[in-house]
């Protein structure tokens, strides 16, 4: 951690202290790099370097607070910030609970996740590693799109409670690759995070990729009927829709506000498969989590689900001291959801290819543009996109046109799972709307269910 | 700072730059105020600036952007090197199509700068729609105001100059219930344009408080309502839904960059391909869509895009058939080369960046439907056998080309031999664009139309959010999947 940073901080909680504030002060730095492909070509190859600062101010039961993204030499500017807030937080209306202010008891500092050869990561090699992704599998009609993007994050905050401060780093890439038909206007993609550069692995994307197109190509493509399937959903459907879950039926928040699709009383209550197990895992480097939020609470493995049963929901501080709970450690941008990995040796989508089965599957690794229908009954909607295969129980392979779904979180994670594979992958789930966040979650490769609705059935590609 | 930048787009050129441009954002101010329940969970304030570098090099781009403006020549040269990188993997080398160098101005026109009202008054104003939202059958209400005053200063090596000073304001109210099945129901005000500009006067508080009222008591119908018919009927979509309906199935559809395959990797592309244009019948004789930037009250309009393209209105659909796109510079030069033809004549001037920080693609301007002459809502619904009347956003989710979507609304009301009848809950409806369009049987008149603003729209890796707007009339389509 940059000794800046830290002197940054200590001056700026000097400058808030003169000015008369309570106040919380947090700096956010990313190092961000993006190179983008599309039509075979790089599209756009983009940096941005960007240091952001946050002041909380505090009075009693009032808060405001000012955001600004800054030059790092402009100390008069983040001054003039301060001098802001100060004139706003007299006009805050109080709030109708006492809001908790931050007290750091120790200097914190989280670097497990940074990886300084992943920070030093140079546009030739992000050029290579799609190089190599693609190796021969582009064509006049079959052409490869996608990103690598990758970065360093730098967040610390400090307070005008005492000179402590919590320092946090970490190093991400997300790369998706797809190759799409122009004619046909079919896509594959294969996609990778990776916190530290060992973790890239463009052979692995390349047999991905090699083994869907090779079946895009051959197989005959079909329009499935509307009606029930026996879906094995990928890594990123999976993720997704665990991510989803639990930020709309997890959280204190969504709880009283009377979005989520769980109520209190069913904290215990076995609602999922005994196969599922869910958790909060700070511990779990390769997801980016931190060790303590931003309100110093050490954060500590959480379980949700436990074989099916609901456990506990996650509660943000500002919720915590509005509602009377218990603040959880959930005072972070996203929690570390891991899914336990269950018993099937199905590990690779070879394997899913090649398994014995009594019943044709729906594979569908990905799920585009999903939207809560209804939050109160858990309901969500989406299309599959990206390599969906449909493996008829004869063992021939036949390519879907992408389908919707429209089923219950009830109805992803209930008693229809079958089985969920041995092995967990970490799928990148980050956006990259305002400031770089890594985010991921550790899923198994596949999770099987029976009887998902499909309410659409697209007529071609 | 403008010399230096001048300066910088003549040595990148002497470099061999083919093209420079850079965007300079002395100062970008929001103010963001949330109150939830009476209190006043967000009183934000925040401030940016900074500058973006575009590089174009052997038909190849590349951008920087820094906060840091204390060495603003590593910027370009950043740019410069990230462009050269890029080069190395060039299957259409980039062109820019032509336009004129242009040395000009554009200020949005405001009557109040909302950053000289106190913040007092804001709060007063979100106190005020508190209280009027705090009503039987809410349990959840919350008021929202965003501000945004930014000042931009556009720089290109082709000789452009241009300085943009534009204000925006974003107001919303919203109530929740639970309705008698438990299910959270909800309705919210996001006033349409109706004035000429688009400063701190736009906020009407009496227009507020009136509709305030309408929402509470169209929700509490809704919490005591059945759910909704399934089946196939009409549905007679009012701005409130219909303005999300054009943005998700012809606005994002009609981006050139969306067509071209630029944002397969994430968005997704669009199931409209050049030899579409001019020919394919997207819709009924009713149906006319133009991306008009010109209007004066909405954040769609900006005077210059990130081009240094002067804003127009431009037809994308008329009387049913595909004319034209959203397009930037790159992206016509592009399609008319591929497509052996000049499809497009020039820039349509809808390339924008959300922020200094990151690069322009092709946005929606304001996506507008033209009013028809099928009458009033009044009238539509006289003219309709059997069918539900919808409004609000309350879930959407297209597919990846624009070729169907699953829309779910805050409300409906049934209509039955030409009268509308009881409220029903948990409306969705479902379709396949083409065939939907095809199916638009009534389009309302200049009484039913509305400019609604959009606030949060996605695309783009980096993602970018953009404002834009929608003036839509009331539209009626037949034979429609709803319930599912």
């Amino acid at each position: 951690m940059s000794n800046q940073v830290i002197d940054l901080l200590q001056k700026l909680r000097q400058s808030a202290i003169k000015r008369g504030l309570q106040a919380l002060i947090s700096y956010h730095e990313e190092d961000s790099y993006l190179m983008r492909f599309a039509n075979s070509a790089i599209s756009l190859n983009t940096n941005e370097h960007l240091i952001s600062l946050d002041f909380i101010a505090f009075d009693g039961r009032k808060k405001a607070s000012y955001s600004m993204i800054v030059d790092p030499t402009d100390f008069e500017s983040m001054e003039k910030g301060l001098d802001t807030l100060a004139e706003m937080l007299p006009h805050a209306q109080p709030l109708s609970y006492d809001p908790t202010f931050p007290v750091y008891e120790k200097d914190v500092v989280d670097e497990r996740p940074f990886d300084p050869a992943l920070a030093a990561l140079t546009n030739e090699e992000r050029l290579a590693y799609f190089n190599t992704l693609a190796e021969g599998l582009e064509s006049d009609d079959i052409k490869l799109s996608g990103f690598f993007s990758n970065g360093t994050t730098t967040t610390a905050q400090i307070s005008t409670a005492n000179e402590h401060t919590q320092c946090f780093r970490s190093t991400d890439a997300q790369v998706t690759a797809v190759l799409s038909s122009e004619s046909l206007k079919w896509e594959v993609n294969a996609e990778q995070s990776a916190q530290k550069k060992s973790d890239l692995d463009a052979e692995g994307l390349h047999a991905d990729l090699a083994l869907l197109v090779k079946h895009y190509q051959e197989d005959q493509s079909v329009q499935l009927p509307v009606g029930k399937y026996t879906v094995v959903f990928g890594p990123a459907a999976t993720a997704e829709i665990v991510n989803i879950m639990a930020y709309y039926g997890m959280t204190g928040a969504a709880l009283m506000q009377g979005y989520s699709f769980l109520k209190e009383e069913d904290q215990g209550k076995r609602l999922f498969s005994e196969k599922v197990s869910l958790r909060d895992d700070p511990g779990v480097v390769e997801i980016f989590a931190q060790t303590a939020d931003r309100f110093g609470f050490e954060r500590k493995p959480f379980p949700l689900v436990s074989e099916g049963r609901f456990q506990a929901f996650m509660w943000d501080q500002d919720s915590a001291d509005e509602f009377g709970k218990t603040p959880t450690g959930h005072d972070v941008s996203h929690a570390s959801l891991v899914v336990d990995a269950g018993s099937s040796e199905i590990n690779t989508l070879q394997a899913l290819i090649d398994m014995e089965r009594e019943e044709d599957i729906l594979y569908i690794p990905y799920m585009h543009y999903m939207n809560v229908v209804n939050p109160t009954q858990g309901m969500i909607t989406g299309s599959s996109r990206f390599g969906a295969l449909f493996l008829k129980k004869d063992g021939s392979v036949q390519v879907p046109y992408n389908v919707r779904l429209t089923q219950k979180f009830s109805d992803f994670f209930g008693e229809r799972v079958q089985w969920l594979s041995q092995k967990q992958v970490v799928y990148n789930v980050s956006s990259s709307y305002g400031r770089r966040d890594p985010n991921a979650l550790k899923v198994p490769r596949f999770i099987c269910v029976k009887e998902i609705e499909i309410s659409h059935s697209n007529p071609s590609y | 700072m403008r010399e230096k930048i001048k300066e910088q787009l003549d040595l990148l050129k002497a470099k061999g730059a083919h093209y420079v441009d850079a965007r300079w954002y002395p100062r970008e101010d929001s103010n963001f105020l949330f109150m939830w329940n009476g209190n006043l969970k967000e009183n934000n304030a925040s401030s940016q600036s900074g500058m973006g570098v575009r590089v174009l090099y052997n038909g190849a781009w590349g951008f920087s952007a820094s906060s840091d403006l204390s060495n603003p020549d590593a910027i370009f040269e950043k740019a410069f090197d990230n462009a050269r990188i890029a080069s190395e993997r060039v299957t259409f080398p980039i062109r820019l199509a032509e336009k004129e160098a242009i040395v000009g101005s554009f200020t949005s026109p405001n009557q109040i700068d909302p950053f000289t009202i106190g913040l007092a008054e804001k709060v007063a104003f979100l106190q005020k729609m508190d209280s009027a939202l705090n009503q039987p059958g809410v349990i959840q209400r919350f008021g929202m105001l965003e501000f945004v005053r930014k000042q931009i200063i556009f720089m290109d090596s082709e000789g452009s100059e241009i300085e943009k000073n534009i204000i925006e304001v974003f107001p919303s109210i919203h109530a929740m219930g639970i309705d008698k099945d438990g299910g959270m129901q909800s309705r919210k005000y996001m006033p349409g344009r109706t004035g000429p500009t688009r400063g701190w006067e736009s906020i009407n508080e009496t227009d507020f408080l009136a509709n305030a009222e309408r929402i509470i008591s169209e929700l509490n119908q809704v919490l005591v309502a059945d759910d909704a018919p399934n089946g196939k009927m009409s549905v007679i979509l009012l701005p409130g839904i219909m303005f999300l309906q054009t943005h998700e199935t012809i606005g994002h559809a009609l981006e050139l960059d969306r067509i071209l395959g630029y944002e397969l990797s994430f968005a997704g592309g669009s199931f409209v391909r050049l030899e579409d244009f001019g020919k394919l019948r997207y819709g009924s004789e009713k149906l006319t869509a133009r991306a008009n930037a010109l209007e004066p009250n909405s954040p769609g309009s900006f005077g210059f895009d990130d081009d240094g393209v002067p804003a127009q209105d431009n037809l994308l659909i008329d009387k049913g058939i595909l004319v034209g796109a959203i397009t930037g510079r790159q992206m016509v030069e592009e399609a008319n080369a591929k497509a052996k033809k000049q499809i497009f004549n020039g820039s349509s001037g809808a390339n924008r960046a959300s922020s200094f920080y990151r690069v322009p693609i092709e946005r929606m301007t304001n996506i507008n439907i033209d009013p028809g002459t099928d009458g009033s809502l009044e009238d539509i619904i006289a003219n309709t056998k059997y069918g539900l009347v919808l409004d609000g956003d309350k879930s959407w989710s297209i597919g990846s080309n624009r070729e169907q979507f699953h829309f779910a609304c805050d409300i409906g009301w049934l209509v039955e031999d030409g009268q509308k009848k009881q409220v029903v809950k948990n409306p969705t409806y479902r379709g396949e664009t083409l065939p939907f369009y095809n199916s638009l049987t009534a389009v309302g008149d200049e009484s039913t139309w509305v400019l609604h603003y959009v606030d949060n729209c996605g695309k783009g890796a980096p993602n970018q959010i953009m404002q834009l707007g929608h003036g839509i009339p009331v539209c009626r389509f037949d034979n429609v999947q709803v319930g599912e």
